[in-house]
């Protein structure tokens, strides 16, 4: 999977828990979950939760803990994907 | 340490699914899960804990000037109020009403005052004229945020030593604020 890919199936994935819809249309790779989208925290885990089911893979403590960007998460998904 | 975290009851029912399969365990450790399956309220004491965690993230992130990560099963709750991280130990003070439920972490030596707002009302100003009227200050008050997104007090544009925290959850705000001594506000 390309990275374009990846960023198209976790844009999906957050679109339901965005609160700041500007943000969302300018997103990048920068784009802070929290703080641009206005996503709220306890949806987090469901971004997370998602996350697992799409791509099928098993996101533990640490690699959560990174998962607040658009950048950390594509990376954590990578990685992850690699392991497989 | 100061920090804070409210949760708006019937905004969290309609965001989140707490019962949603994998859900708690992502957040909460085995202990906190025994106390939520136990309780005779389930549903308050997953956003009672949270809150708990949220608010005792914001001090220790404050405290040990930690970037933003996302950790919340690193944060220990016991049932009398007590929140453990990283071998420290913060005390929280949790009120709840059938709206919502407001989490303080008590700092260990100062006073602080807390105050909760409805929505259609700026918290920033209320914020605000908390401070001029309880510490008695006629100079422009301002807020601002660092690089870690923690707000600090400036006064006549001067830091100042009043650490101030703040919460917004669906239709609800709160603001704390302490100061190294001990304040009193009528």
């Amino acid at each position: 999977m390309t990275r374009e890919e990846l960023l198209t199936k976790l844009k999906t994935i957050i679109a339901p828990y965005v609160q700041n819809q500007e943000k969302f249309k300018n997103l990048n790779e920068n784009t802070d979950f929290i703080n641009d989208l206005e996503i709220n925290s306890a949806n987090l885990v469901d971004v997370v939760l998602d996350v697992e089911d799409e791509f099928d893979i098993e996101i533990d403590n640490d690699a959560m803990e990174k998962m607040l960007t658009v950048k950390a998460s594509l990376e954590v998904i990578e990685n992850k994907l690699a392991l497989k | 340490m100061i920090g804070n975290d409210i949760v708006d009851l019937q905004f969290a029912k309609k965001q989140s699914d707490w019962r949603r399969k994998g859900w708690l365990q992502k957040i909460f450790t085995t202990i906190e899960q025994e106390y939520i399956v136990s309780s005779k309220d389930p549903n308050l004491t997953v956003w009672k804990l949270w809150s708990m965690k949220e608010a005792v993230y914001k001090a220790h992130q404050r405290y040990l000037r930690l970037s933003p990560k996302f950790n919340p099963k690193d944060f220990e709750c016991m049932l009398g109020g007590k929140v453990n991280v990283g071998g420290y130990r913060y005390s929280t003070n949790s009120e709840i009403t059938q709206q919502y439920i407001y989490t303080v972490v008590k700092p260990s030596r100062n006073g602080y005052y807390s105050s909760v707002c409805n929505k259609d009302i700026n918290v920033y100003h209320a914020l605000e004229r908390c401070i001029c009227q309880g510490l008695k200050i006629i100079a422009p008050i301002s807020i601002q945020k660092d690089a870690n997104r923690i707000p600090a007090i400036y006064i006549d544009n001067k830091e100042s030593n009043i650490l101030v925290s703040l919460t917004h959850h669906g239709a609800y705000s709160a603001f704390m604020f302490s100061i190294e001594n001990e304040i009193s506000i009528t």
